[in-house]
């Protein structure tokens, strides 16, 4: 099964505009006017024909032989590769080896002394912000009890006016003595009218504007 | 969406067959091609193995076609057994790289025999003239 991957990282393109894409499709059949047509044959006179063939043939054999010339060439240079790796290029490896651990060691010393300093800022840094957050805390913490210690006086303060089991009584009989009606209503001029069963005379402020005129 | 590289992608099968040859690519009406090797199955807008060199056809201010070519790459991808396409194989030869190929000579000599001809030609028209007059 094709993978998604393999379709997203694929290295040519999907759809290829094709050379030939201009060409008239293959299964359409020779054009009418082109039915009878013959195509024109080269001709080659017989002298040139030879001259060619002999040209092909010795470009061939020197081809031929160019071609050997390389592939010989490559698998000498193969074969001295490997016997190179032998002794001496043993011997050179193992030089180069130890040169490049020396070096590689070196490297890392440098990198470890580095990575130490970093981890020393970071450490500090991070007891820092440690710090600074338990500070935070603290504060908060406080501020929380002295508002509940607030909160607190203030009810203690409260407490006396409030009623209990032992004055109960008085208290009941301090409302049925002082009963309080809270029902009102107001006009647009902003009279208050106290009472749910107060009777209210209309154009009473007409009323006594005539008398203040009268009088 | 990217493109493969024209200089190669360097992926290949080693026992597939391998061919040198030109890709073209210019644009429209204005050609370019890079020498390159490539399967021989392969299509000229695959990714190609490698890049050997460049071939300009049109002939630049001073009047030269010019070519690059990595010779020691060349050499590498022959003893590989890589095959080499026509038009290469002429470019190689007249870079002195390989023998002249036959077309190159075969092209000379036809050249030459069409400029005979229209020498010819003129030369008889001149003495036609002349003889009119």
């Amino acid at each position: 099964m094709l993978s998604q991957n393999s379709l997203l990282k694929r290295t040519w393109p999907m759809l290829v505009q094709s050379m030939e894409a201009h060409r008239k499709p293959r299964w359409l059949p020779v054009a009418k006017s082109k039915i009878y047509r013959i195509p024109k044959r080269p001709v080659i006179p017989e002298e040139e024909r030879l001259e060619l063939m002999r040209l092909h043939n010795n470009y061939k054999t020197q081809m031929r032989s160019i071609r050997r010339f390389y592939h010989e060439e490559m698998i000498k240079e193969r074969s001295s590769r490997e016997s190179a790796s032998s002794e001496m290029s043993k011997r050179i490896e193992a030089e180069e080896w130890v040169k490049c651990v020396e070096l590689n060691d070196s490297w890392n010393k440098q990198v470890a002394a580095e990575r130490e300093e970093r981890r020393k800022h970071e450490v500090a840094a991070l007891e820092e912000y440690a710090l600074k957050r338990m500070e935070a805390l603290d504060k908060l913490k406080e501020a929380k009890i002295a508002k509940a210690a607030e909160e607190i006086r203030k009810q203690k303060e409260l407490s006396k006016t409030f009623i209990t089991p032992e004055t109960i009584d008085a208290a009941i009989d301090h409302a049925i003595a002082n009963p309080v009606d809270y029902n009102f209503a107001i006009d647009l001029k902003g009279n208050k009218y106290e009472g749910r069963d107060t009777q209210i005379t209309r154009n009473q402020g007409k009323q006594e504007k005539a008398a203040s005129a009268n009088a | 969406m990217v493109l493969p590289p024209a200089s190669g992608t360097g992926k290949y099968f080693v026992t597939a067959a391998k061919s040198i040859r030109l890709i073209r690519q210019g644009c429209t009406n204005r050609p370019f091609f890079h020498i390159s090797v490539t399967h021989r199955k392969r299509l000229n807008t695959q990714p190609v193995i490698e890049q050997l060199g460049s071939y300009d056809p049109m002939p630049n201010a001073n009047n030269e076609k010019l070519v690059a070519l990595n010779l020691e790459r060349i050499k590498f991808w022959l003893g590989q057994g890589a095959h080499v396409t026509e038009p290469v194989a002429e470019l190689l030869g007249l870079s002195g790289f390989f023998p002249i190929h036959p077309r190159s000579y075969m092209m000379a000599w036809r050249n030459r025999r069409t400029e005979r001809e229209n020498l010819a030609k003129q030369e008889a028209e001149k003495a036609k003239e002349e003889a009119t007059k």
